[in-house]
C-alpha cells in the first residue's frame, strides 16, 4: 500500500523537544520533497517552523501550488515529510489518527453511506454504542443544519451540504484538531459565505484547534486567530499575521471594520509580491 | 398518458422478444429446410426436454457447474482485483499473467485442461472459471483504483487499519464497478459452460444440444437454444435486481428497464 510511507530514520531518533505551555501542534524544520513522473525532484516545502497554540484559529494562506496542503497532510500523518519533525501534543506524528479530523475540499465522504451513517462511522469505528452514537450524530447533524436529512445519501446533496455532512462526520469522533484543506474552495460564493459563518459560530462555541488552508485572503483574516502566508514554490512561511479583531465576529460588521480592511490589503500585497519574485528569472 | 408509457417500458422487452420470434417463423417459412425449423416447432419441443428426466438432471447439472465456477471465480477475482487496484507491486506482478491470458479463448485451453484433469466436471469447472475471472478481476482493479484517496484517508484518521480500509471503504466503494464486472461474468459463465460441454460431451446443456445436432433432430437444438437463452435472460434479469438493490446509493436516476418484472 502507497497510502502511508513510512517515516525516516530521522524522525524516531530526534529527541521529542515538549513544548511548555499549550503548543497542540508543532512543526519543526520540516521539508517536502515530491518526485514527479519525470524522475525530477520537486520540492514542495522548504523548512517550516511553526507552533499552534491549543485552541487557535490559524489559517495558512498562499497561492495555489505553494505546498500549503501539503503541510496540513503531514499534520495529518497522510504524508511523511522528507526532513523535519511534526509533533502533535509534543508526539511526534507517525499516521493518521483521531486526535487530528480532516476535512477535504473534494468531501471525500463515503457515498454507500446515508448522512447518518457518515456521520456515525468515527463514533462507532471508536467503539460507541450504536443507540448512543446515533444520538450523538442527529445532534452533530442538527448543528450543522443538515436536520430533516439524515437518511440522503451524498449523491443527493448539494456541494455546500455535503461539506456539511463531512464537517460533522470529523467533529463526531471529537479531534483535537481540526484540519480543514480548503474547505469551501469548491462551493459558490453564496454557499462560502454561510458556511464561514456556521463553522465560526461552532467554533466559538467549542475552540477547537484549527488548521484551515485557503488561498482566500478574506476568508483568512475573517476566520483566523492568526494567518500564515506562505511564498510561492518552494512553500516558504513568508510572514505570520495576527488578526487581532474582537470575538464573537460577524461579518456584516467586520466588513466594514476598517482593521478588517487593513488586514486583507496588507496581505493581499504580500502575496503580490510573492508572485513577482517568482516572476523574476 | 403515464400510464401508457409505463405500460410501453414495461412491455418492451417482451415485445422485442416476440418480435424477433416473429422474424424467425416468418423467415423459416420462407427458406423451408429443415435444418432450419420455425420458431413455432422449436417452442414445441421445448415442453418434451423439460419434462424428461435426463434433460432435466443434464440441464442442472450445468447450472450446477456454472454455479460453481461463478462463485469461485468471484471469490478469488475481487480481492485480487482490489489489492492489485490499491497495491502497484501486486498490479505489476499479475497485470502481464493476465495480459497473456485475456485474449487467449478460454474453450481453447480446454484441449490441455481435459488432458490434465479428465473430462469430468473439475475440468469444465476450471474454464468456467477461467471465463468469470478476468472481467471480474478487472473490474475490481478499476474500481479500486479509481477510489478517491482523500476517503481513505478519512477512514485512516478514524482510526481504520489497513485491512479494515480495504473491506470496510475500498470494497464497497468499488461496489458499482465490482458488479459490473460480475454481470458480464455471469453471462461469459453460460457461454464457457455450453463450449465446455461443446468440447467435452458427457453431460449437461450444451451436450443435448450438440448430440440433436448430430442426430439431425433440428427443433430440439433451437428448442436448446431458446433454453439457453432464456437461461441467460432470466440469470441476468435476477443480478440486475440484486446489483440494483446493492449499489442503490449510486444510481442515476434514470434506468432501462431490463428485466419482466
Amino acid at each position: 500500500m502507497k497510502l502511508m510511507p513510512s517515516r525516516p530514520n530521522v524522525e524516531a531518533k530526534a529527541a521529542p523537544a515538549r513544548q511548555t505551555g499549550a503548543a497542540m501542534i508543532t512543526i519543526d524544520r520540516v521539508s517536502q520533497v515530491f518526485r514527479t513522473s519525470g524522475r525530477r525532484e520537486h520540492l514542495a516545502i522548504s523548512d517550516i517552523s511553526l507552533t499552534i497554540e491549543d485552541g487557535a484559529f490559524v489559517s495558512i494562506l498562499g497561492p495555489s501550488g505553494c505546498g500549503k496542503s501539503t503541510l496540513l497532510y503531514i499534520v495529518g500523518g497522510f504524508v511523511s515529510p522528507t526532513e523535519g519533525v511534526a509533533r502533535v501534543k509534543g508526539k511526534a506524528i507517525r499516521g493518521p489518527g483521531p486526535d487530528r479530523g480532516p476535512v477535504f475540499q473534494e468531501f471525500a465522504l463515503f457515498p454507500w453511506k446515508s448522512v447518518l451513517g457518515n456521520v456515525m462511522y468515527g463514533p462507532r469505528q471508536q467503539g460507541v454504542k450504536s443507540g448512543e452514537a446515533e444520538a450523538q450524530s442527529r445532534a452533530l447533524i442538527e448543528k450543522v443544519g443538515l436536520k430533516g436529512f439524515e437518511h440522503f445519501y451524498p449523491k443527493e446533496l448539494s456541494g455546500g451540504m455535503k461539506q456539511r455532512v463531512a464537517l460533522a462526520r470529523t467533529l463526531a469522533y471529537h479531534p483535537a484538531v481540526l484540519l480543514m484543506d480548503e474547505p469551501f474552495g469548491a462551493l459558490d460564493a453564496h454557499t462560502r459565505t454561510r458556511l464561514q459563518n456556521d463553522l465560526l459560530k461552532i467554533w466559538e462555541r467549542d475552540r477547537k484547534t484549527v488548521l484551515f488552508v485557503t488561498h482566500s485572503v478574506e476568508e483568512a483574516v475573517f476566520l483566523s486567530d492568526r494567518v500564515v502566508v506562505m511564498t510561492r514554490a518552494p512553500g516558504r512561511i513568508k510572514q505570520i499575521v495576527e488578526i487581532d479583531l474582537p470575538r464573537p465576529r460577524r461579518r456584516s460588521e467586520l466588513l466594514l471594520d476598517p482593521r478588517y480592511q487593513k488586514y486583507v490589503v496588507d496581505i493581499e500585497g504580500m502575496i503580490d509580491d510573492t508572485s513577482e519574485d517568482e516572476l523574476r528569472p | 398518458m403515464t400510464v401508457i408509457r409505463a405500460f410501453v417500458s414495461r412491455s418492451a422487452p417482451l415485445m422485442a422478444c416476440l418480435g424477433l420470434l416473429a422474424i424467425w417463423q416468418v423467415a423459416a417459412l420462407m427458406l423451408k429446410t429443415d435444418s432450419f425449423p420455425g420458431a413455432w416447432e422449436a417452442i414445441k419441443a421445448i415442453p418434451s426436454i423439460l419434462g424428461d428426466q435426463e434433460s432435466l438432471i443434464n440441464i442442472l447439472a450445468s447450472i450446477r457447474r456454472m454455479a460453481i465456477g461463478f462463485s469461485v471465480a468471484v471469490l478469488v477475482s475481487i480481492p485480487l482485483g482490489l489489492m492489485m487496484g490499491r497495491s502497484r507491486a501486486i498490479a505489476s506482478f499479475f497485470n502481464p499473467l493476465l495480459m497473456i491470458t485475456y485474449p487467449v479463448p478460454k474453450a481453447a485451453l480446454m484441449p490441455i485442461i481435459l488432458l490434465w484433469l479428465g473430462v469430468g466436471d473439475i475440468a469444465k469447472m476450471l474454464v468456467i472459471f477461467l471465463g468469470v475471472s478476468l472481467p471480474v478481476i478487472y473490474h475490481s482493479f478499476q474500481g479500486a483504483k479509481a477510489i478517491e484517496e482523500k476517503m481513505l484517508w478519512s477512514g485512516a484518521a478514524m482510526g481504520l487499519s489497513a485491512t479494515q480500509r480495504m473491506i470496510r471503504i475500498v470494497l464497497p466503494a468499488a461496489l458499482p464497478e465490482i458488479l459490473t464486472g460480475c454481470r458480464t461474468g455471469l453471462v461469459l459463465a453460460l457461454i464457457t459452460m455450453v463450449t465446455s460441454e461443446m468440447i467435452a460431451r458427457q453431460s449437461g446443456a450444451g451436450n443435448i444440444l450438440f448430440n440433436a445436432l448430430d442426430m439431425g433432430q433440428y427443433d430440439t437444438v433451437y428448442a436448446m437454444i431458446i433454453i439457453i437463452g432464456a437461461m441467460g435472460i432470466g440469470l441476468d434479469a435476477a443480478f440486475e435486481r440484486l446489483r440494483a438493490r446493492l449499489v442503490r446509493w449510486s444510481e442515476p436516476a434514470f434506468e432501462i428497464p431490463l428485466s419482466f418484472a
